[in-house]
């Protein structure tokens, strides 16, 4: 897959913004290119809803500027701004029927309502709500509110669409086909798409890139599998998926040369295979690290089965699939845990 | 068929038989009865509502009391709206803040209230005197005792009946809608009159009738303020079921009252209870598109398309930001309103300190001699007792029956429970003026009329109504489910109602308590009808005062009255305060 980055539709440079003493964005720059499907992912307080605030203009950044397809928009309002957004609560109208609650934007834009009325069927079509145009936002269940939300941010037809915590409010089985429409209309109508959120696995499946933050800054911006594969810091590891930190463990010399000061060697729990200590070594046992350890604790997790694995000073987590291959474990087991050592990342501490 | 304590406790429900039968004999049965009064029965016939329509004078006090109120109603909303959403829209602490100053003057005695303007109205008034001192005028102008006097004074004692319901609405209106709208192209303006004006339309409509039916009752404030032509058909209700004893005219005037204030009521609060439910087809459809014809909101809305086109291309992505100036103007104004509703209570406390022969503002010297003239003068004192010990029993009776019938309907089913409250504060929704009349009627068959034990009764309705109000608001609060923990860790009904909820509910309770000794207190047009001439209230004394001469020591009553609210605000804000400690020890250090 080439991989020619399109010209940038949205840019930040040196974005800060500031409430009173309180610092919420610290000087972040990014850029996201034209259709493109970027998550802004980080814990609360980590300043990604100030920067979507900044985005929809909701806010006015402090100082830095923001760019869409070349021209600054740091101090525009919201209002004249081309953009939808699906909010977190999806914000329907309560007063307004389906329909009413779709023409709005398009109401605001003057377009006339033989259009209008034109292209709500068309969207409502495209989210399978034909029928409910009569309805009021009270009497649909979470899902289809869901699909108006993103028919009434869609329907004016935005270059940009903004999404907050989208799906934080439906239950899993929802939440995942909820997913695959919104990949689905993503690519269908190729808008640009920022989507924020807390929610890893939200990030990992929806995006094209993934900007992580912290603190109010940016802390890596990567593809979903660059990310979680080599994670740049300590941080981004624990947030995206499960780390182990051996900090703990005498870590012999990586293939990229000995582990430098001020940064750890990790690796993911799935990377390491959990063997009874008397297991014969592997024909490459050059290429892998082989530990002794005691079974903690052991969870089956469906497909699934973490073990908790004492060994000298740190305590590693193991996932391995569930299989008649594989022996099973009890608490106060020895094992010996076993990985490939160019499995081991080092991230920053 | 009996009642065994046990089923009483599992069927909580008999626990509002109190409220209901005191209702029933005290209010219910009287005006029952002064209907058929009014049906000139046995015989049956109109002739008394004929006899009323046919008198021209009776008409057009009748119109002229709609007028009133329609106009003060209208005021007090077009004042008031802006200054809910000021305060609806303020940060936590300000809108705290600004809710108590809503409060105290609605806390604050009617009477010493409507004294105020007096005092700052009159001839010799405040602003007289302060434009004569100027120089501006040289004879005193007419500011009193006329039409403008009288929505100056109503509007001044209506306004935070009008604001909280509108405010506590507009909190209700999640604030993303806002931004959702301006996202999608809305102007601020366009976001307010497009999505916020029709989600506070409820809040308008409750607070509308609440004040449009109190002004139809309530006379105090324009017979002491307005001129003879200004009189309202209670004034003139009162006047007669005082004066003459022929019951059937007074009640055939007061069930008009009584029928104008159910057909408001029906015509634009019959869908109340449906707004709630979760039924309901199509959005209710706002007032005004209502009343204009359909469609045609909607074309004038259409013929501005190509301008909103054109707009729409001029103005995108074009830097700028929201005006300041509409926030400013309403911070402003909400500032003025508030001063507006505060200053006549500070003008009087400050007064009622002078020296002087008269009452002057600012005082030339301060002495405390009226407060002297108060608490020498047995009539004055003796007022006092009579009406603390009335609002006492008042209090002790209305929470206690109130608060039974506030935890029986909470575990009735909402239907019950919306009917029987409904019926339980029909002596505070209806015009008082009414209610006093009925009441007045009743006490009289039972010989209680000029007695202690008749103004309790009286008094007791009312306070009944707003005690299951209150309570029943924080019953609604109450998890249910820590009652069934309690009853799985073996605690009995009692046990459990007695460690459980009546603790949790406690401040509910203690508000209940307030507002029932309040009313009491404050009461004075069911007090003047049913006290007899022999019995008197404080409220009544001033009252009294306040229409034959002008004692500067009501000056010093109404700043005591005054000091009441001050006093009740502390006491349920050191409760709550006290509750919010009990509830934050168990866990230690939250929110840090």
């Amino acid at each position: 897959m080439t991989n020619i980055p399109p010209p940038p539709q949205i840019e930040f440079t040196n974005v800060t913004k500031t409430y009173g003493t309180v610092t919420a964005v610290k000087d972040i720059s990014f850029s996201v290119g034209r259709g493109e499907f970027v998550t802004i992912l980080g814990p609360s307080g980590s300043g990604k809803t100030t920067t979507l605030m900044l985005l929809s203009g909701f806010e006015t950044a402090t100082s830095g500027d923001i760019r869409l397809a070349g021209q600054s928009i740091t101090s525009v309002p919201s209002w004249r701004r081309d953009q939808g957004i699906v909010f977190q609560n999806y914000a329907l109208f309560p007063h307004l029927t389906v329909r009413r609650n779709l023409e709005f934007p398009l109401e605001m834009r003057g377009i006339a309502a033989a259009e209008r009325r034109r292209r709500v069927d068309r969207i409502l079509e495209r989210v399978h709500l034909s029928g409910y145009e009569d309805r009021v936002p009270r009497q649909l269940s979470g899902g289809q509110q869901q699909r108006v939300a993103l028919a009434r941010a869609l329907v004016a037809d935005p270059p940009v669409l903004l999404l907050d915590e989208p799906l934080g409010a439906l239950d899993r089985n929802l939440r995942e086909q909820m997913q695959g429409e919104i990949k689905t209309l993503h690519r269908e109508f190729g808008m640009t798409t920022i989507c924020v959120t807390h929610d890893q696995e939200e990030a990992l499946t929806l995006s094209d890139r993934i900007v992580v933050m912290r603190g109010g800054r940016i802390e890596q911006i990567d593809t979903p599998e660059q990310l979680y594969d080599r994670p740049a810091s300590r941080f981004v590891a624990n947030f995206l998926g499960e780390a182990n930190i051996l900090s703990g463990l005498d870590v012999p010399a990586l293939p990229e040369g000995p582990v430098p000061v001020g940064s750890v060697a990790m690796i993911r729990p799935e990377r390491v295979r959990i063997l009874p200590c008397d297991a014969a070594p592997a024909p490459d046992a050059g290429r892998r690290q082989r530990v002794a350890g005691t079974v903690a604790g052991v969870v089956f997790a469906g497909p699934i089965r973490k073990y908790e694995v004492r060994s000298d000073s740190a305590t590693l987590s193991v996932r391995e699939h569930v299989s008649s291959e594989q022996p099973v474990f009890a608490a106060g087991d020895t094992v010996a845990l076993e990985w490939l050592r160019s499995d081991l990342r080092v991230v920053a501490e | 068929m009996l009642v065994s304590p046990l089923s009483l406790l599992r069927r909580p429900q008999w626990l509002s038989l109190p409220a209901i039968a005191i209702l029933f004999v005290a209010f219910g049965l009287p005006i029952a009865w002064l209907f058929l009064d009014s049906l000139a029965a046995p015989n049956y016939s109109l002739a008394y509502y004929k006899a009323f329509f046919a008198q021209p004078a009776n008409i057009r006090v009748l119109f002229q009391t709609v007028e009133i109120s329609a106009i003060a109603t209208a005021i007090s909303l077009a004042i008031g709206y802006p200054v809910a959403y000021f305060i609806a829209r303020s940060s936590r602490r300000l809108r705290m803040a600004l809710i108590v100053l809503v409060v105290i003057p609605y806390l604050t005695s009617l009477l010493a209230r409507t004294y105020a303007w007096i005092v700052i109205l009159g001839d010799q008034g405040l602003i007289n005197n302060l434009l004569r001192d100027l120089g501006i005028i040289s004879r005193p102008l007419a500011l009193i005792y006329n039409r403008g006097a009288v929505y100056v004074g109503m509007v001044h004692i209506m306004l935070p009946m009008m604001i909280l319901p509108l405010v506590s609405v507009m909190m209700g209106i999640d604030r993303s809608l806002m931004s959702a709208a301006r996202s999608m192209g809305a102007r601020p303006f366009a976001a307010f009159w497009r999505v916020f004006m029709p989600l506070s339309l409820p809040g308008v409509r409750s607070g509308c009738l609440l004040v449009f039916v109190l002004c139809l009752g309530f006379y105090i404030t324009p017979a002491s303020l307005g001129g003879l032509k200004d009189a309202m058909l209670s004034t003139f209700i009162a006047a007669q079921a005082t004066s003459s004893f022929d019951m059937a005219r007074t009640a055939a005037a007061a069930f008009v009252l009584l029928g104008i204030a159910l057909l408001v009521l029906a015509l634009f609060g019959a869908d109340l209870g449906s707004a709630a439910g979760p039924g309901g087809t199509a959005p209710r459809r706002g007032l005004l598109a209502r009343l204009l014809p359909a469609g045609l909101l909607r074309r004038i809305g259409e013929s501005a398309t190509p301008w909103r086109a054109s707009r729409w291309k001029a103005e995108l992505n074009r830097s700028g930001h929201a005006s300041r100036i509409p926030g400013r103007l309403l911070a402003l104004g909400a500032g003025l309103v508030i001063t507006f509703l505060l200053f006549p209570g500070i003008v009087v406390v400050v007064m009622s300190f002078s020296g002087g022969t008269f009452l002057e503002f600012p005082p030339s010297s301060l002495s405390l001699q009226w407060y002297r003239s108060f608490f020498s003068d047995p009539s004055w004192t003796g007022a006092a007792w009579t009406s603390v010990r009335i609002a006492a029993v008042v209090a002790l009776f209305a929470t206690v029956i109130g608060s039974l019938a506030a935890y029986a309907l909470s575990r009735s089913g909402p239907r019950l429970r919306g009917a029987v409250t409904l019926l339980l504060i029909t002596p505070i929704t209806i015009p008082v003026i009414v209610v006093g009349i009925a009441v007045y009627l009743g006490l009289v068959q039972f010989n209680l009329i000029g007695t202690m034990s008749g103004i309790i009764i009286a008094h007791t309705l009312g306070a009944i109504g707003y005690a299951v109000v209150i309570v029943q608001a924080t019953l609604a609060n109450f998890d249910t489910r820590l009652e069934r923990a309690a009853m799985s860790m073996r605690a009995g009904p009692m046990r459990t109602f007695r460690r459980v909820t009546l603790p949790l509910i406690f401040p509910g309770i203690l508000g209940g308590a307030v507002f029932a000794f309040i009313h009491s207190f404050d009461e004075v047009v069911i007090s003047s009808l049913v006290s007899g001439m022999s019995l008197r209230t404080l409220p009544l004394k001033m009252w009294e005062n306040m229409r034959h001469q002008i004692d500067p020591t009501i000056a010093a009553v109404a700043s005591l009255m005054m000091l009441l609210p001050v006093i009740w605000m502390v006491a349920i804000y050191v409760n709550w305060q006290i509750g919010n400690r009990a509830a934050r020890l168990p866990d230690g250090g939250d929110n840090t």
